[in-house]
This record gives C-alpha cells, structure tokens and sequence, in this order.
C-alpha cells in the first residue's frame, strides 16, 4: 500500500497525462477524426473557390453529339421501361468542394466539404465532370471522406462498353488503374472505353470510368490491362455525390442467379456420356 | 505577449502545467489540420510533409525512450482517424519516437536545426519502411507495387519533411525550453 502510494506521489500526474492523451486519441480515432475535419471544414470555408460553371461547348460536332446522346439514352430508358427494369427516377447531386486530400501517402483520399447534413451518406457515389471518382467512406455532420478510385484497396467491378468483357479494377495511384479480366482471351484494344459492370456491387452499372491504354494479354494468371482514368483525379476541386437509391442494393444481386440455369445443363451433359461409357 | 505570458505564470504557479499542456496539445492539433492540406510549396508530386512525424520527432529529441514511444503512439492513432486504421500508423509512429530518444543519448548529434533536419530525413525513411512492411504482411495489395511504391514515398517525404522540420520544431523547443524540462514529463 505504501509502495503503492510512493509510486503514485511520484509518477501519478505523469501517468494521468499519458492515459488522458492516448484515451483522447482512440476516442478520436472511433470517431474518423470528426472534430479535426469539422475544425478543417469551418477554417477552409473562407477560401473555398465558387464552383465553375458547366463550360459552354462551342463546337457545333460537340452540340450534335450531345444530342445525339440525350436521344439515345431518352430510347435506352424507353426499351428498359418496356422490358420492365427500368430504374427508378434518378437521384439528384450533391455539388460538394474538396477541402483536402489524403492525410499520409498511402491512402487515396479526399475530404468533401458536404456530409450527412447535406443528404451525404456513407456509400454514396462520387462522380465529377469526366466519370467515376470514388467511394464515400465515412461521412461527419459537415464533410465526408471518398476513397479514390485511384486506390490499391478499391475495387471495381468494370465492363469494356464495346465487347462487354468484363473484369475487376484495382487502383495503381495517380491516374491510372488496372483491370484484372475474368476471361482468358478478352476483346480489347487501346482507346477502349470502360464503364461499371452490373457485376459491381457498389457502383451503379454503366457509368464512365476511363480508357484503355495498355494491354498485356501474356500477364498470368489473368489478362491486364492498364487504364487511364478519365475524371482529373489528381487535380480534383468539385465533385458530386450520389446517395445511394433505395433499391438499388436490391437490384444489384439480381443478375447472378439469373446466370446459375444458364450453367447448370454442363453438369447433367458431362453425367450424361457416364452411362454411355460402359 | 511572451512577457504578459510569462507575468500570468508569476501570477498563478498552478496554471504553468496546464498552459504547457495546453500549449502543446494545440501544437499537435495545428498538425492535424494541415495534414490534409496541400498549400503551394509544400507540395512534391502529391506528397506533403509528414507534419506528426517531425512532430514527434522534435519532441522525442529531448526526452527518454518510453517519452518518445507514448507520443509516438498517441499521434499514430491521431493519423489514423484522419486517414484508415488498418495498418495502424502508430507502430511506425512509436518506433520513430523511441529510435530519436536513444539518439540523443548515445550524443551521436548535437542539437540544431541541421541534425534536426537530418533525423527527421532518416526517420521518415524508416517510418515508411514500417508501413510498406505492415502493407506486406496485410495482403491486399501487390508486393512489386507496394516497394516500388515506397522508393518514391520514403524519398519524397524524407525530403520534404526534413526541408519543414524547423518550422514546428524551433517554436516548440523554445517553448518547452522556456518552460523548463522538469516539470514537463
């Protein structure tokens, strides 16, 4: 007891100190770092730049096929509605500043300046002028952390919109991201464009997310290859954010056991040549 | 302001601690704000100075081993509220904090902004070894990006950082010398 008194006359305030620092940091490692990023948020508000208008394209060939664009996507709507999938009404965006990136250099990062008072939830779909961006992560009264696509740890479930050969991206840092096919022999070529799969379960499909600017087809296990996104991701000071529609988690698992009867006669053809053989 | 400073402490001994304290949790907390930002020149290809490193760094300079551990720790865990908590930035945080304390004792480097400069090129090297090496046991990513990787990362931080160092370690060790070290743990 005396020992005990003696150890705390000498050290007590020191071992106070040290327990209040490390409790203050886990608590606010539980809570992402809300307080610095709301303290950020309310400091960087003064020099946050208006957000650019739309850029008025000049360029009668532009005019048309933006046009021809709306046509097509008013008839794609029209032929999903008669077929009987039609989504719901498309939810609108949220215009949100970038107030920082990444706190260290491992992680691709950026923090919005709009978070769950704005309607900002976590999962939500980021996008810029250009396509894809990210991913929210975690998201404070005021701001919202987006993990980039240009991350190691994202990945996204892509389609090549001209053959419809489907692979997995993973970010590769700065501007560039590599995709993993699923098949062997894939149709692809540079300059493709590459969009979200349905197979992605965290991006609504069909959005725009780069193009291809190299292929290896030697790579094993399975075929790379390496494309540039097309939103400016290392030069980021809009985005727009997409809460999640309500029934699109629903939606998403729908084609994969659709696929399953698809496979299923290659069992029974396989059992059927066995009472053949002997 | 130093003078109306140092006439309050002569005023009210009881409040020394405290303002200490409270001086140098602002100090840290000045470090957490800017860690997201990326203001003109302190900037070099998208990487920024590692402001909790240099922190920890002028803090363990002067002090003991476990001294530079536990700050270490607490600010790992901060880094890690500003960014993801899997790998944990503490580990590399706290290994910095303990390898600068040694340093000091072994008189290896005398103290000034040079060696200071110097210490923080050779701990950010190490501290982003530690993280590539925990990316490694992770899995997740592939081992050829994560060291190739890192080459750029350790360089450019350890440049940078080293470059920035002086500017939180200057006001930070005249404080903590004007306040003296005994009453400061």
């Amino acid at each position: 007891m005396f020992a005990l008194r003696r150890w705390w006359d000498r050290y007590g305030i020191q071992a106070t100190l040290t327990s209040v620092a490390i409790g203050t940091a886990l608590l606010i490692r539980q809570t992402h770092g809300g307080v610095v990023l709301e303290t950020y948020q309310w400091l960087t508000r003064p020099f946050l730049s208006k957000p650019a208008p739309p850029a008025q394209s000049s360029n009668p060939e532009m005019l048309e096929l933006q046009e021809r664009l709306i046509e097509l996507e008013s008839k794609n709507q029209r032929l999903e509605e008669l077929l009987g999938f039609a989504q719901s009404a498309k939810a609108k965006g949220i215009t949100a500043p970038v107030i920082g990136r990444s706190a260290d250099h491992w992680w691709q990062q950026v923090s919005l300046g709009r978070g769950a008072q704005d309607g900002v939830e976590t999962g939500s779909v980021v996008r810029s002028p250009g396509g894809v961006v990210g991913r929210v992560t975690s998201v404070t009264a005021r701001t919202s952390r987006v993990l980039l696509l240009s991350d190691p740890t994202s990945r996204v479930g892509v389609m090549i919109s001209r053959s419809r050969a489907m692979g997995s991206m993973r970010g590769n840092l700065g501007n560039r991201a590599v995709i993993e096919f699923y098949e062997k022999n894939p149709d692809v070529r540079r300059g493709d464009v590459v969009t979200t799969s349905s197979l992605s379960g965290r991006f609504p499909s069909g959005l725009p997310v780069g193009r291809i600017e190299s292929v290896d087809t030697a790579k094993s296990p399975a075929p790379e290859a390496v494309i540039e996104l097309s939103a400016p991701i290392s030069a980021l000071e809009w985005a727009i954010v997409y809460p999640k529609l309500p029934g699109e988690t629903e939606s998403l698992p729908a084609p994969a056991p659709s696929d399953v009867p698809a496979f299923s006669p290659t069992p029974e053809e396989s059992s059927t040549p066995s009472p053949t053989a002997p | 302001m130093s003078q109306a400073l140092d006439h309050f402490i002569e005023q009210y001994p009881a409040s020394r601690p405290f303002i200490n304290w409270g001086v140098t949790a602002g100090s840290v907390f000045l470090c957490l704000l800017i860690l997201p930002a990326r203001l003109p020149g302190m900037e070099l290809a998208g990487i920024s100075p590692n402001w909790l490193l240099i922190w920890v760094v002028a803090w363990s300079v002067k002090r003991t081993l476990w001294q530079g551990a536990i700050a270490g720790l607490v600010l790992g865990l901060l880094q890690d509220a500003m960014t993801a908590p899997f790998p944990t930035h503490a580990i590399s945080l706290a290994i910095v904090g303990a390898i600068t304390a040694r340093l000091q004792k072994q008189r290896y480097v005398q103290e000034d902004f040079i060696s200071v400069a110097l210490i923080v090129f050779g701990m950010a090297v190490v501290a982003e070894t530690i993280t590539a090496i925990q990316f490694s046991f992770e899995g997740g990513r592939s081992l050829l990006e994560i060291w190739t990787y890192h080459q750029f990362v350790a360089l450019s931080s350890a440049i940078l950082s080293s470059l920035w160092a002086p500017v939180v370690y200057f006001p930070l060790n005249r404080w903590w010398e004007s306040m003296g070290q005994s009453d400061s743990i």
